[in-house]
């Protein structure tokens, strides 16, 4: 098993470097992939988390790929560390987010207690992890216009008679915040919201996107509420999100990592998911994660019809 | 970097006593739950319990029917409470959020250890002493009023106090549903990985429970009409309540002199 993506690439770049290990496993590789495929064609291992926004998002890439003549293995994980650290190594691709890639490659780096080199700009945020993806041997892709972030939402009417539809219109307002429970103390949540919109904030921990803090926002009782981006129940419920318009949430566009190493063997795989990137939005995620998380349709499913609506299948 | 220390640091941060949501807000909702939970169930569950151990027939059925209360586990009955319509998760006054539900899911809480106590108390009162007040002409009122009652106060107080630790106890779980109390120093504590924070909120917690219990003791003391016959390890009643005699070796000191 280990050897399998070391040997893919020793077969199709013709460099036999490992040939003295494995002479069985080489000849399974070489009837499972070379002949059949195109030059482009090979083993990938594509490695991400296993909530259903990344596992979506994965089997996209994997479908693409396997159009495009590539034997795709998916490892989903709990945690990043878990499939970075393999990165290049056993994993080739990883569906990332900009800022955690950044912000885990800085701490692998520098340390728990290393401040954070996100910030909310895209392009600030990749020039600073430039340094470390080039140490680590990873290359990132176009990011995708597609910002899975932490966003906060309140009623269509609260938004009509306030005349509120972004963050800094909160500004000096005493609100209740119905958020995940380790909101106090984050830059990203109560104390950003505190400290860079100047609102008032109660906090009642009633969970992520939860049911609890739906009902608190829809029966008065919070104002605000926490959500993603990427939420597609949001309208029907006559919610909307506010923007962070000053900026307190880390840029975590959607992003292809790569391998270096893959990438200058596999070259078309950049032209490939750059394509998907430039599809991907945050309401076009939103309405397929409906089918996932609310239909339970399997993400496979899902990802192939959605990249057939897209024309990219 | 250790926890203990941590800890005693937090503890001693005046600012988190005094915030908003700090610990003094907090104690406050959490004595109000408590005590106006366990207020709500001697209301409803002494004079039931005490009646039936009057008549000397139904106890069984009460004592079993609120301990009911001890096997359905309150968290489960306080997220019930606050998913139906009423009483629900809304502001109840002083008593913060998800109030009405807390004080419900309390006060069934609070029943088992009250109407157990005091319906042994009542029926424990000796047979001998029910004669005799039935021999003097006393009628049922009279009995339990100035018989069976003050007699029986001792171990009716035990269940208060009974109860009332194990409600303050338990209101800390209030916070998982984003309820009033300490409880959500503590939860929040955990969320935030400030392990401290948590430890303290427990610290506070225990700290009370044992202030509640010594003052529940000295209560318990002060309704008893025959203290001292609860101090010797074999009481003789009749002894110790009338005024006590000299003895042969004092007596016989004061003569020596």
């Amino acid at each position: 098993m280990k050897l399998r993506r070391p040997l893919a690439v020793a077969l199709s770049t013709g460099l036999l470097l490992l040939a003295g290990c494995a002479g069985d496993d080489l000849a399974e590789d070489d009837n499972n992939n070379s002949d059949d495929s195109s030059s482009t064609g090979g083993a990938v291992t594509l490695g991400s988390q296993a909530f259903d926004e990344a596992a979506l998002v994965t089997a996209m890439y994997a479908a693409l790929l396997e159009d495009t003549g590539y034997d795709v293995e998916t490892k989903l994980v709990e945690t990043r560390p878990a499939y970075l650290n393999e990165l290049p190594g056993e994993i080739d691709i990883a569906p990332e987010y900009l800022a955690g890639l950044g912000d885990q490659l800085n701490t692998d780096a520098n340390g728990e207690d290393a401040a954070p080199i996100s910030t909310s700009d895209t392009q600030e945020t990749l020039d600073a992890m430039a340094p470390l993806l080039e140490e680590k041997g990873i290359t990132v892709l176009e990011p995708s216009e597609a910002n899975s972030q932490n966003a906060y939402f309140v009623t269509q009417e609260f938004s009509d008679s306030e005349g509120v539809t972004a963050l800094s219109d909160l500004e000096g307002q005493s609100v209740t915040l119905a958020a995940a429970p380790d909101c106090k103390g984050r830059d990203d949540c109560e104390k950003g919201l505190t400290e860079v919109y100047g609102i008032d904030i109660t906090l009642e921990p009633l969970g992520y996107a939860s049911p609890e803090t739906f009902q608190a926002v829809l029966e008065g009782e919070a104002q605000l509420g926490q959500t993603s981006t990427f939420d597609g129940t949001l309208e029907e419920q006559g919610l909307l999100l506010l923007e962070d318009d000053r900026g307190i949430q880390p840029a975590q566009n959607l992003i292809p990592a790569v391998s270096t190493e893959f990438l200058g063997e596999h070259p078309d795989v950049g032209d490939t998911l750059n394509g998907l990137m430039e599809v991907l939005t945050n309401d076009l995620l939103a309405e397929a994660l409906v089918k996932v998380q609310i239909d339970r349709e399997p993400v496979e499913d899902v990802a192939q019809q959605f990249l057939e609506d897209q024309g990219l299948l | 970097m250790n926890l203990f220390a941590e800890t005693w640091r937090y503890l001693l941060d005046g600012s988190n006593w005094t915030e908003n949501g700090g610990f003094l807000s907090r104690l406050v909702e959490q004595l109000l739950v408590s005590f106006t939970a366990l207020g709500l169930a001697m209301a409803i569950g002494l004079p039931i319990a005490l009646w039936l151990g009057h008549l000397g027939r139904g106890g069984f059925l009460a004592i079993n029917i609120s301990n009911v209360g001890r096997a359905v586990p309150t968290f489960a009955l306080l997220a019930l409470l606050v998913t139906l319509d009423w009483p629900g998760s809304g502001y109840f006054g002083p008593y913060g959020r998800a109030g009405l539900a807390t004080l419900i899911a309390l006060g069934l809480f609070a029943l088992p250890p009250l109407i157990t106590n005091a319906y042994v108390a009542v029926r424990e009162v000796p047979l001998e002493i029910r004669q005799a007040a039935d021999g003097m002409g006393m009628s049922g009122a009279q009995k339990f009023w100035r018989v069976e009652l003050p007699l029986s106060m001792p171990l009716v107080m035990s269940g208060v106090r009974l109860a009332l630790v194990q409600v303050w106890a338990t209101s800390t779980i209030a916070a998982l549903v984003a309820g009033p109390g300490v409880g959500r120093i503590i939860t929040e504590g955990f969320a935030t990985n400030t392990y401290s924070q948590g430890m303290a909120g427990a610290v506070v917690v225990a700290a009370v429970a044992l202030v509640l219990e010594l003052l529940a003791a000295v209560a318990q003391r002060l309704v008893d009409p025959v203290p001292r016959a609860r101090a010797g390890s074999s009481p003789n009643r009749e002894e110790q309540l009338s005024e006590p005699r000299p003895k042969v070796a004092e007596a016989a000191d004061t003569v020596g002199r």
